[in-house]
């Protein structure tokens, strides 16, 4: 008599697909023990990234950057306004993310959500803190008027990773940015008129570095870094990682959150991993 | 009247087209890889985005209606968008009274009763505005709607048209739109000729309002060609994808 030693076939199986709903996290572990992730990539992949420069007339400068599914467009307006009485000669800087429900159905109408105020105020400190602008640059006539830049972030599709995407179309945007010169009289900023823009009759923004920043999740006990992680991969893991390089591989902002406790050499594997991936971006950003 | 000179002396308006001339059309279907239907729309330089999500379960269970879906439509002006930079708040009475007209023109010719209990999202993003809002938001719902496979009874093609200083003129753009011109803003529906919204803001004479409203429906048929072909174009080439 022969024997089947093999293991008794289950009462019932499930496609992939609806494995995938029951158990999400089980279905991720299978892919990630294998050393690749459901849409294909390895676990140091980032997803194909595009940038377009100039795609609203309406803004001083614009940018469209598209990460994987996730595609945000970055708007700046200079508007003339008063400037502050302790700074009297340093503008505005205003960045604004914006994650309205058309970007994805886990946003609902109403007031911006957490996530999209913690991304604005992430970009916020980085153009901030790491001087990306001299906002001196910005003054028109020191105590009347300055030039404030209304940065905004408008998500089309969310798929993920906004951080890294909302921080590539602001740089990418920021450069972008040609204003009309202005001349001050007694109290009445004048900008010329209609006229092409041109060297003579406008100027560009003086970026003294340009901050890019690549994301990791941390997945399961197992620590395994996820680089750029989709919508599904952020919502089953746990811990975050985000590093923001310049140019130079001076690290610019640096955040750990969530659960997932890391070790040093987690971060450290992460920095050299980011100025890596912000080099390629950096290539790509001005490839037009 | 205005100091702009919207009509030169040889009949040609201010961007250069003839006065039953529409903008530049570009539209394209499935552009979001998280919506169940969406489309993005090109006036010229007016740019929409429209997504739809549905049919799914109500967010409000008082709002459920146990016959028929019930349709939200959520209107968002890019900051960037307009010549000047406004933050619209999202409780703008302007923006709640576009929704509500793109809501009201697509109740009548979504067949609602198929999806009983449950909602329909229609979400529309300006990217860039140059005029014509409210007709481009139309056709961008109605193209993002037919993505997303939801029954409707026929296409909403919407399209404005004005008296611009000695002439009808249709498919005003923003600066048209501003100097005291008044627009008529034409939902029909192609296949029966039916008028599903009418809009005016302005003052016209009733003489006029006739050849104004004739061009209008005239743009309004131009509309349908170019959406049906965007939609046709894309059903073909998902057919033969699925035949391969």
């Amino acid at each position: 008599m022969t024997s089947t030693s093999a293991a008794p076939s289950p009462a019932f199986t499930f496609s992939a697909s609806t494995f995938q709903k029951l158990h999400p996290a089980e279905y991720f572990r299978k892919f990630i023990s294998q050393g690749v992730r459901p849409d294909g990539r390895l676990l140091t992949g980032f997803r194909p990234t595009t940038v377009h420069y100039g795609v609203i007339s309406t803004a001083n400068g614009s940018a469209m950057v598209r990460v994987g599914g996730t595609t945000v467009v970055c708007g700046v307006k200079a508007e003339v306004a008063e400037p502050r009485l302790d700074s009297p000669d340093q503008g505005y800087l205003v960045p604004n993310v914006d994650l309205s429900p058309i970007c994805s159905s886990a946003f609902r109408p109403g007031p911006p959500s957490e996530q999209a105020q913690v991304t604005s105020d992430a970009i916020d400190r980085v153009l901030k803190e790491s001087k990306v602008l001299d906002l001196k640059d910005l003054c028109i006539e020191e105590g009347k008027a300055v030039w404030s830049l209304w940065i905004d972030v408008v998500c089309v599709s969310y798929d993920g990773n906004i951080y890294d995407a909302a921080l590539a179309s602001v740089m990418a945007a920021l450069a972008n940015v040609r204003i009309r010169k202005p001349t001050y009289d007694e109290g009445i900023v004048k900008v010329s008129g209609a006229q092409e823009l041109d060297d003579d009759n406008s100027f560009k923004l003086n970026l003294n570095r340009t901050p890019l920043s690549a994301s990791f999740v941390l997945f399961d006990t197992s620590l395994e870094l996820l680089a750029d992680p989709n919508f599904a991969e952020e919502s089953i893991c746990e811990g975050q990682i985000s590093v923001t390089v310049d140019e130079e591989g001076q690290i610019c902002a640096l955040s750990k959150v969530g659960g997932g406790s890391s070790s040093p050499s987690i971060l450290k594997e992460c920095v050299d991993r980011a100025k890596e991936r912000s080099k390629d971006l950096r290539a790509l950003m001005q490839q037009q | 009247m205005s100091r702009v000179e919207l009509l030169s002396p040889e009949g040609l308006r201010i961007d250069g087209r003839r006065p039953a001339e529409l903008r530049k059309i570009t539209s394209t279907t499935a552009v979001l890889s998280q919506a169940d239907g969406s489309a993005y729309l090109e006036h010229g330089n007016t740019k929409v985005l429209a997504a739809v999500y549905g049919p799914r379960e109500a967010r409000h269970r008082a709002l459920v209606l146990h016959d028929r879906a019930i349709i939200n439509v959520e209107f968002n002006v890019a900051p960037f968008s307009t010549g000047e930079r406004r933050r619209r708040t999202k409780n703008d009475k302007r923006l709640l009274e576009m929704a509500s007209f793109v809501k009201q023109t697509f109740e009548p010719v979504v067949v609602t009763t198929l999806y009983a209990r449950s909602q329909i999202d229609i979400y529309l993003q300006i990217i860039q505005h140059d005029g014509g809002t409210l007709q481009a938001c139309i056709n961008a719902a109605t193209m993002a709607l037919i993505d997303a496979g939801i029954a409707m009874t026929d296409y909403v093609c919407a399209c404005t048209a004005g008296w611009v200083e000695r002439e009808a003129a249709i498919d005003l753009n923003h600066i048209e739109e501003s100097s005291d011109t008044s627009e008529v803003t034409v939902a029909m529906l192609p296949k029966s000729g039916k008028i599903t919204l009418m809009q005016m803001e302005s003052r016209l004479h009733v003489d006029k309002l006739e050849e104004v409203l004739s061009l209008a429906g005239e743009g309004c048929k131009q509309m349908h060609v170019v959406m049906d072909k965007t939609i046709r174009d894309r059903a073909e080439d998902l057919a033969a994808k699925m035949a391969v």
